[in-house]
């Protein structure tokens, strides 16, 4: 070879190595950058938190699974966690469906004989929704409904969910689904099925017909939505004699309707792809109706499943005498579809509610005049605070003019104020079923709470309830419940449970503060209850959730403001839902029975006179904590800055009150307008600081903490070993990886993630690795992915506290096997309609159902080490321009409906003892604003009413990279860290001055460790922040893991092994070739 | 330069030196379109780019003055495919957090997404200019 062509040869391979080199140094910068992301992701561990256990200071002692879950020797045992969990999903599907009707007349209707043969009709039979496609998603191998109809055992092998590609906005673009999961190798398992023989010519079709309409078992809505039902002539053009099938498979025709649920879509007005033959993308299109025709033919015995987690309008469906059972099964979860399967096949008599109201219309909800994507018009003019990194979309606000009749409460009390006659309730303002009247029997298909059972139940108080009301002489912190004694007797014919849900009426004074004319106050749930058989059930309402919230109240001391309860007669009554405790409640006021839709019993009320004696009119304006209520959020209101502006829905005058739509808000007032550009904190530059201590060497450390109550010095003297600079960082860096601190002896570690369906990190990618039942990579199941439950609404319409527990529980349990410590959820906003393309993992519109779902969920959860944080923290009302919208709202409505649901779960009386102030300890707050304000720079939210009112105390984190450009505001409202998925290599990777996240402040500043030098007041703020964090930390099982000898060590997994590799081979060829070419080069010029 | 006497090479590293321009031109964009998505150490990463494309142009001329595959050309194009990778790794590295978003919870970032589609034009050019610095080394610029 020639020595010019060597020198080329040398010369072209350093090139190549040269940029082998860099790009390894590329990818090296971006796998170290996101490592944990990635471990999560790969199932690897490139950082491992270890610490050495010895007797001193023993590991794994302070949380541990259940004995059932592990091996004799203490090991993970898969296969009883993946039964385990099979046979819970199972029970919450099979107590969370809701029976809408049942025509049993002439052998028809549920349940179905075991061995029936049955028709499945519907594209959704074949591939059912069972989560979300993003959010609480269902992940992993699963059980179909046909399957749990007709087979004993799982085939997970070849039945892992799908999901819709996220991109997608339309059904024609979806064209991209993928499996949760590559493959499944590990066990099946067997059950007990519905033993049905399914039509499987119908089966074949849609199995078919999928392979182009690429259905998905997670999928999201979209603002023009087509639900991607098959016609009829598509049927036959899979297979001309279909229908010759039904013959044989007739005993039954189940047809399934769906509609999806996801994060960041809504439906929207009208958004319905156009030629579908109906008008709104809740409303059945002309293929769905057709698909029920069909089934009509299949047989004479008509079932349909409503799968979704919005209210679908089936009003026609409700009256049609052909249709002869409606099922409601949400999203029901991986194994889920067993406990539907239960139901159908009469092993389980259903018992649960509905945890919204159906409308035959959703559009007659006064919420829906003002949803969707709105503008101010002047945006360009005045807003000057940009959309930040996520790009939201600057000047988008909802007004919420409904005020407080959300959902139920609006139907129902406008029915009440109907057959009372007052305000203007009859007007066809707001009607959407007729043009000459509102009626109840026709705006509304289903109430909320109702649900059919396969038995009958008599409910009968037993007894007076027992009153226990007390006020702390110190504080002034109330103490008042009513506990009501239900006994409920099954009169049927076959066993069954059913709830028991207690709802409250307080005294409306015409022109007073509004107040609904029913809403549940808790609820209970029987056990099984053989025919004739009884039992009591003690269902312990808690009266402060009767009281109203007055805005104009004058407290006398300079605030306006408070909670009252009006001097009058109180109304409690049990039912079958809100409609039918209302008809009890008006029957026992003597009301005109003739224009009632239902009948009431007034033997199902109890009537309680309510005086300064038994409870002062402003007993509730003191906390449980002590703390004085007042106005916090004045500003969430449109009318504090724009006076007169907005007329908010009231029960004066129903029809003059009727929402309009407010568009093209026009923004004028000042301070609104710098409300809006985030200024709202001025950082201090001179304050004299050297009243607060960071740096001291006290000597102790974060693993002596566990069990240390909130209040203990210890906590100071451990805060004051912090510096200033690593406080910030821990504010900074919330998670999923959170910063160590070398003064306290804390390590980087990934703490948090996802869901509330369950804990969205696989067995073998656990966090926490070193944990003796720690699942293995060569473990059968290590591939299990435990978001396998089903959606908070099914969770909800259990109304089973216990089973709520339950399900917490077992995440918690989860959590212990996949390392976990925080999980970011359950969802806990509010239904404010059923547009909300997030509603699936929201659990109701009614915030007591909500609040207990919360609260029991994070209580059970806590039980096994796992916080629980709920999301989001608050007035998430819409998924459109979620990012910075602003919902204007009274006070009232913030407080009785959207935060009740959360003051019931961080408050969690329930489980208060003598000794222990039990609470919840983690939340995530919401990108929505309340009013002009960001949640989470607003002090009224975060500290007057979160800490102060409500007691809570620990992590508040922001959603993901929200609101990083209001650092100093966001410190000084009282949440204590950000969100920053992603993030991690603290302190050399990743730090304060190079995170990008932080580098744009909306007043023009840049996070800096030196930033707050200056600002006594956010260095003391920071200090109770990261008080908060660390607290939360010690209450969870991330103790196990801590003791003396805690350290990191890093490890070689595959991906930083293959780019060292190439890193190294890299430049070693390049020196090489480099130096050959030098070598050629002198050659070659002796040559010449 | 006489175009006749020009080989492959030359030719590559004309359309390199293209490349890189229209690439460095479309970091510059992705950084400017928003003000939410600019890149930190802006000024450098142009500042490398702009001296990545010195050095390619150099790798064109020289060879006409020194003759195929000398050292300075050699070193010249090793410097620049390191410093194009620093601009299109800066692009990458920055951006991750926000490309991550668009594919899962945030796909409804229209930003976002014009950002993510100028920053793969420009990844794309530069890592094509490269290649072409690369194919280039082995070939000769002037012919003998």
């Amino acid at each position: 070879m020639k020595q010019s062509t060597k020198k080329a040869l040398w010369r072209g391979l350093s090139g190549v190595t040269c940029f082998t080199m860099c790009l390894s140094m590329i990818l090296g910068s971006a796998l170290e950058a996101n490592a944990a992301t990635i471990d999560t992701y790969l199932g690897t561990s490139s950082e491992v938190l270890t610490s050495e256990n010895n007797e001193e200071n023993p590991l794994y002692d302070k949380f541990t699974p259940p004995a059932e879950l592990l091996n004799e020797d203490g090991t993970g045992n898969s296969h009883a966690l993946i039964q385990a969990a099979i046979d819970l999903n199972r029970q919450e599907a099979a107590e969370g469906a809701v029976l809408l009707k049942n025509n049993t007349e002439n052998g028809q209707g549920l349940p179905l004989a075991s061995g029936s043969n049955v028709t499945l009709v519907g594209i959704r039979s074949h591939v059912p929704l069972i989560g979300s496609s993003f959010g609480v998603k269902a992940q992993g191998p699963f059980i179909s409904l046909e399957q749990a109809l007709s087979q004993n055992k799982t085939d997970f092998a070849n039945t892992i969910t799908t999901t819709q590609n996220t991109n997608a906005t339309t059904r024609e673009e979806a064209t991209s689904v993928s499996k949760t999961m590559e493959s499944w190798t590990g066990e099946e398992f067997e059950f007990e099925g519905a033993g049905f023989n399914i039509n499987p010519t119908m089966v074949e079709i849609y199995n078919e017909l999928n392979k182009t309409y690429n259905h998905a078992n997670n999928e999201n809505p979209e603002e023009v939505y087509n639900p991607g039902e098959p016609s009829l002539d598509e049927i036959a053009g899979v297979n001309a004699d279909y229908a010759a099938s039904f013959a044989e498979y007739g005993d039954a025709a189940i047809v399934v309707i769906s509609r999806p649920s996801a994060e960041s879509k809504d439906y929207l007005p009208g958004g319905i792809k156009e030629g579908l033959g109906a008008e709104e993308p809740l409303a059945l299109t002309t293929n769905e109706r057709d698909a029920i025709e069909l089934a009509k033919q299949a047989s004479d015995n008509v079932i349909v499943l409503i799968n979704s987690a919005s209210a679908v309008e089936i009003g026609d469906l409700k009256n049609d005498p052909d249709v002869d059972s409606i099922l409601w099964i949400g999203f029901p979860g991986n194994y889920g579809m067993l406990g539907v399967a239960d139901i159908l096949c009469g092993r389980v008599s259903p018992s649960g509610g509905l945890a919204d109201i159906f409308p035959t219309y959703n559009m007659s909800a006064p919420a829906m005049q003002n949803m969707g994507k709105m503008y101010y018009s002047n945006t360009d003019d005045v807003i000057t605070r940009t959309g930040g990194m996520l790009g939201f979309t600057p000047g988008a606000y909802t007004i919420e003019a409904e005020g407080m009749y959300v959902g139920y409460r609006y139907y129902e009390t406008r029915y009440y104020d109907y057959v009372a006659g007052t305000g203007n309730a009859a007007s066809p303002v707001g009607a959407y079923a007729s043009d000459t009247e509102w009626n109840y029997a026709n705006e509304v298909a289903y109430g909320f709470g109702y649900g059919l059972s396969y038995t009958d139940f008599q409910f009968e108080f037993d007894g007076q309830p027992v009153f226990e009301i007390s006020v702390d002489e110190e504080t002034g912190a109330p103490s008042a419940y009513a506990t009501f004694n239900v006994k409920v007797t099954n009169v049927g014919d076959v066993a069954g449970k059913t709830s028991v849900q207690i709802y409250g009426q307080a005294p409306y004074i015409q022109g007073g503060v509004e107040k609904s004319a029913i809403q549940l106050l808790n609820f209970g749930k029987t056990s099984v209850l053989e025919p004739g058989a009884s039992e009591v059930v003690l269902v312990k309402v808690d009266l402060q959730y009767i009281a109203s919230y007055d805005e104009s109240y004058d407290n006398g001391d300079g605030t306006m403001g408070t909670y009252i309860m009006d001097p009058g007669a109180y109304y409690f009554s049990v039912g079958n839902g809100a409609h039918d405790a209302l008809n009890h409640i008006m029957a026992a006021q003597g009301m005109d029975a003739t224009k009632m839709v239902g009948e009431g019993n007034p033997a199902q009320v109890y009537v309680q006179q309510i005086d300064e004696n038994f409870i002062s009119k402003t007993m509730f304006s003191v906390s449980k904590t002590g703390y004085k209520i007042s106005n916090q959020l004045p500003y969430a209101d449109w009318n504090y800055y724009q006076p007169g502006e907005v007329t908010y829905l009231s029960r004066t005058d129903w029809a003059g009150t009727y929402p309009q739509s407010y568009t093209d808000m026009t923004l004028t007032n000042e301070q609104l307008i710098k409300n809006l550009n985030g200024q709202t904190y001025t950082l201090h530059t001179d304050d004299d600081t050297s009243g607060i201590l960071w740096g001291q060497d006290n000597g102790i450390q974060f693993y002596e903490m566990f069990g240390v109550p909130y209040d203990d010095p210890k906590w100071d003297s451990l805060l004051d070993q912090l510096t200033l600079e690593e406080a910030m960082y821990i504010f900074s860096f919330g998670g999923p990886s959170i910063p160590g601190a070398d003064s306290i002896g804390t390590v980087e570690t990934y703490m948090t993630e996802n869901a509330g369906n369950g804990v969205a990190v696989s067995l073998n990618a656990s966090k926490d690795p070193s944990a003796p039942w720690a699942i293995p990579a060569s473990d059968v199941n290590g591939n299990w992915h435990p978001q396998v439950f089903g959606n908070a609404p099914l969770a909800a319409a259990t109304f089973n506290p216990d089973l709520m527990h339950q399900l917490g529980e077992f995440t918690g349990i989860e959590s212990l096997f996949t390392g976990i410590n925080i999980l970011w959820g359950p969802g806990l906003n509010t239904h404010r309609h059923a547009y909300n393309g997030r509603n699936g993992e929201y659990y109701s519109e009614d915030p007591v159902l909500s609040g207990v779902a919360a609260m029991e969920f994070a209580i059970g959860a806590l039980d096994y080490g796992l916080v629980a944080a709920p999301k989001h923290f608050a007035f998430n009302d819409q998924e459109s321009e979620r990012g910075g919208v602003s919902p204007y709202m009274t006070e009232q409505r913030a407080r009785e409906v959207e935060l009740r649901a959360y003051q019931i779960a961080f408050e969690a009386t329930k489980y208060d003892t003598e000794e222990y102030n039990a609470g919840m300890r983690g939340l995530m707050t919401s990108f929505s604003k309340i009013g002009s304000i960001e949640c989470t720079t607003s002090e009224g939210l975060m500290t007057e009413i979160l800490a102060n009112e409500w007691g809570f105390i620990g992590y508040a984190v922001t959603d993901i990279y929200d609101d990083t450009d209001l650092w100093s505001a966001v410190l000084n409202a009282g949440t204590t860290c950000f969100d920053t998925r992603g993030q991690s290599g603290f302190y050399s990777t990743t730090t304060l001055e190079n995170c990008s996240l932080f580098q744009k402040q909306a007043d023009g500043s840049k996070l800096s460790a030196h930033m707050i030098d200056g600002d006594a007041n956010l260095q003391l703020k920071l200090k109770e922040a990261v008080h908060k964090n660390i607290f939360a930390w010690s209450e969870s099982h991330l103790m196990n893991r801590y003791n003396a000898t805690t350290h990191i060590e890093s490890q070689m997994t595959w991906w930083r092994a293959a780019y060292y590799g190439l890193g190294g081979v890299s430049a070693a060829v390049l020196l090489l070739s480099v130096a050959m070419y030098v070598v050629t080069s002198k050659k070659k010029k002796e040559e010449i | 330069m006489n175009l006749k006497k020009q080989g492959i090479a030359f030719y590559l590293n004309v359309l390199a030196v293209i490349l890189s321009a229209v690439g460095l031109g479309l970091t510059i964009h992705s950084s400017t379109m928003t003000t939410d998505n600019v890149l930190l150490g802006f000024t450098t990463i142009v500042a490398a780019g702009v001296i990545g494309i010195v050095l390619e142009c150099v790798a064109v001329y020289l060879p006409n003055r020194m003759g195929n595959h000398d050292p300075i050309s050699a070193i010249s194009v090793l410097a620049s495919i390191a410093l194009l990778c620093y601009v299109f790794g800066q692009c990458i590295l920055q951006r991750i957090t926000m490309i991550a978003g668009l594919f899962s919870f945030n796909s409804g970032n229209t930003a976002g997404w014009q950002v993510f589609y100028v920053t793969v034009a420009a990844v794309a050019c530069l890592l094509v200019a490269i290649v072409l610095l690369i194919v280039g080394s082995f070939l000769k610029s002037v012919k003998e």
